[in-house]
């Protein structure tokens, strides 16, 4: 029987076992995204017992973030005018654009083996396999799956993850990789190839960004901080640790990066 | 048939609650693994065609969501499920004690195969102590939740009209 199963899973086409995926996970999809209502829920009516005093006092606080980012919104504004003013004069091609797909948190998965998550935007929204998921702290990960209705993102912190990286102020790409996530501990991962001449420490460390190489992740957002650096083995260059962002265990809001060619 | 669809929905839901304690427990970095609750009461209490049947149902629900080849698990529980069922007549299969036993072995066991099956793409040196501390704590919570679920699917088996001591 088992040897039967076995061998008859085997000759099946790629194409059965593609559609019996989809039709399973589609039948746990709905559970997925009920908890993750029924837990929306849940923290509404927990913030309907704040006072009134704790939102008005809440209320002035966001004024004054709306104030601050209305202000860079506008130097936004006149920054982006003067690239495409430079871009027009030198004849460059034009910087990538995103739509930016806000979507919650359905539910985690962080285990030794792989660190993922489903959140609540899928085919629906036109989210493409493989855009960049990002969040106030940096990068989040990529999308590594699509369905109707929700999509799994691949973290940072995933042990198959691997983003081309430079230190912040170097233009010099490093490789790095998820993978080391203690209990109870922040979240860490490993660079490969890093230059010689870049030291950091715990109490020095340098903040390592994406280096858009790949084509994957724009340029510029925050992995995490590097914290340690050694000579590799053949002494050619230097592996390091990353200390990421602790909240990235916690997220229960994400954005996708969707570019706009792939609308 | 009916018992094994009876054991499906017990394994559904099963999933699920795994699936939604390890996002709450996340933000911890403990991960529950119990891959041995969804192979031990169908090898044990099951005639083998329904039981296998359901064993392979409940890989498939795994591998869904799983980033391993889909019917990786469902292999894994397959075997898992024959190894138990042909070994069944010489344990007391009836008592809950050697039911929780025989769960936590073959949990150990599938934990085990699945991260040599990782291994290509985990680094072992940096993630054993994390993979430790998963297993144990997988371990522990079987131990609490094995009795509850094993109950579970005996009083899903006897609604639906399929319990298997009626069957055997």
């Amino acid at each position: 029987m088992l040897g039967l199963a076995i061998a008859v899973w085997l000759v099946a086409p790629i194409a059965l076992k593609t559609l019996a995926r989809a039709s399973f996970f589609e039948m746990t999809a709905p559970v997925v995204a009920a908890s993750s209502y029924v837990n929306d829920l849940q923290k509404f009516w927990a913030l309907r017992l704040h006072s009134k005093d704790e939102l008005i006092e809440a209320g002035r606080d966001m004024a004054r973030i709306n104030s601050k980012y209305s202000l860079s919104v506008q130097q936004n504004g006149e920054l982006q005018a003067e690239v495409e003013r430079l871009q027009s004069l030198l004849k460059m091609p034009a910087i990538e654009g995103y739509r930016y797909e806000h979507a919650r948190v359905a539910q985690r998965d962080f285990s030794a083996w792989w660190q993922r998550m489903v959140i609540r935007k899928g085919a629906d929204y036109a989210i493409p396999v493989g855009a960049p998921v990002v969040y106030s702290g940096g990068v989040v990960g990529r999308v590594a799956e699509v369905h109707a209705y929700t999509s799994i993102v691949q973290l940072t912190t995933d042990p198959g993850l691997r983003i081309a990286a430079v230190v912040d102020g170097d233009t010099r790409p490093i490789s790095y990789q998820g993978g080391d996530n203690q209990v109870f501990g922040a979240p860490k991962g490993l660079i490969e190839f890093v230059p010689l001449d870049v030291y950091a420490s715990g109490s020095v460390p340098k903040r390592l960004a994406t280096s858009g190489l790949g084509g994957v992740y724009p340029p510029g957002l925050t992995i995490g901080r590097i914290v340690h650096v050694e000579s590799s083995a053949d002494g050619l260059f230097k592996t390091g640790e990353v200390e990421l962002d602790p909240r990235l265990s916690e997220l229960t809001e994400v954005t996708v990066l969707v570019k706009e060619d792939s609308l | 048939m009916r018992g094994t669809l009876a054991l499906f929905l017990t394994l559904y839901l099963l999933r699920a609650l795994v699936a939604e304690v390890n996002s709450a427990l996340s933000g911890f970095h403990v991960w529950l693994f119990a891959g041995g609750l969804f192979v031990v009461y169908a090898a044990l209490a099951m005639p083998f065609r329904s039981g296998f049947a359901a064993a392979i149902l409940g890989g498939l629900l795994c591998d869904c969501v799983d980033p391993v080849g889909f019917g990786t698990q469902a292999v894994l529980f397959g075997v898992a499920h024959s190894v138990v069922f042909n070994l069944r007549e010489r344990m007391q299969r009836e008592e809950t004690p050697v039911r929780v036993a025989v769960a936590l072995l073959v949990n150990l066991g599938l934990f085990l195969v699945i991260t040599a099956l990782r291994m290509r793409v985990v680094h072992l040196g940096a993630v054993l102590p994390r993979l430790l501390s998963d297993l144990f704590w997988s371990e522990a919570a079987l131990l609490l939740a094995a009795p509850w679920f094993f109950a579970l699917q005996s009083r899903t088996l006897e609604l639906a009209r399929a319990n298997p001591s009626r069957m055997a």
